[in-house]
């Protein structure tokens, strides 16, 4: 089961991301063109340093410890996942952050 | 020390697109600092998970040597960066697709 170490990681990201959607309402799917405009963006950027530096082992991966499908030849898949959900992530902080502080704003 | 100095790039252009690029102007509003002050400890978390069980490892001439939270300090600069990158693009897109 050692091979799923990392992916559980991104599994623990993504459950913060589900339970914070549900417990502020908040709707990203209907911001799903925002969303890939920004992460492609994102991904364009990252992935090309990620893989660069893998490639010159500035950091590398404990092979037992990915599901081993390699993006590229060097980069595990969980990469990819990790900046799809961590700008999720931000996301969601930052528009159920917004929502807490007008709500304090109407209260006043 | 190849990752510090990338990892400190990433600030400086995330910095200089939000401000003069993109023109979002993140950085200059509380919410960001909010945001980026919810998100630190949920990074140093998943850092300290990837490091301490060694599912990532970092070559020792690629970074200065002092960590935090188990990984190097050059990982506060890249969330860092990655957060505000997110953030100005976001409120970039946002801004033209209102649909």
């Amino acid at each position: 089961m050692s091979h799923l170490n990392y992916l559980a990681v991104l599994a623990f990201i993504a459950l913060c991301a589900v339970a914070v959607s549900l417990l502020f309402r908040l709707r990203l799917l209907s911001k799903w063109k925002v969303f890939l405009l920004t992460d492609g963006c994102i991904i364009a950027l990252y992935l090309t340093w990620d893989i660069w530096a893998a490639k010159r082992k500035a950091w590398y991966f404990d092979p037992h410890q990915i599901v081993g499908l390699k993006l590229f030849g060097v980069l595990p898949v969980e990469e990819l996942l990790f900046f799809i959900l961590v700008p999720i992530m931000v996301i969601l902080s930052y528009t159920s952050l917004g929502k807490i502080t007008q709500w304090i704003a109407n209260r006043r | 020390m190849i990752y510090s100095d990338i990892a400190l790039d990433a600030v400086i252009v995330a910095v200089l697109v939000d401000l003069f690029l993109l023109r979002t102007q993140m950085m200059t509003r509380g919410i960001f600092w909010l945001t980026y002050g919810l998100i630190l400890p949920f990074q140093l978390l998943t850092n300290w998970w990837l490091t301490s069980k060694n599912i990532v490892m970092y070559s020792a001439d690629q970074i200065i040597g002092k960590r935090f939270a188990g990984a190097p300090i050059e990982d506060l600069l890249f969330g860092f960066s990655l957060i505000l990158f997110t953030l100005s693009l976001w409120e970039f897109f946002s801004a033209r697709h209102s649909d």
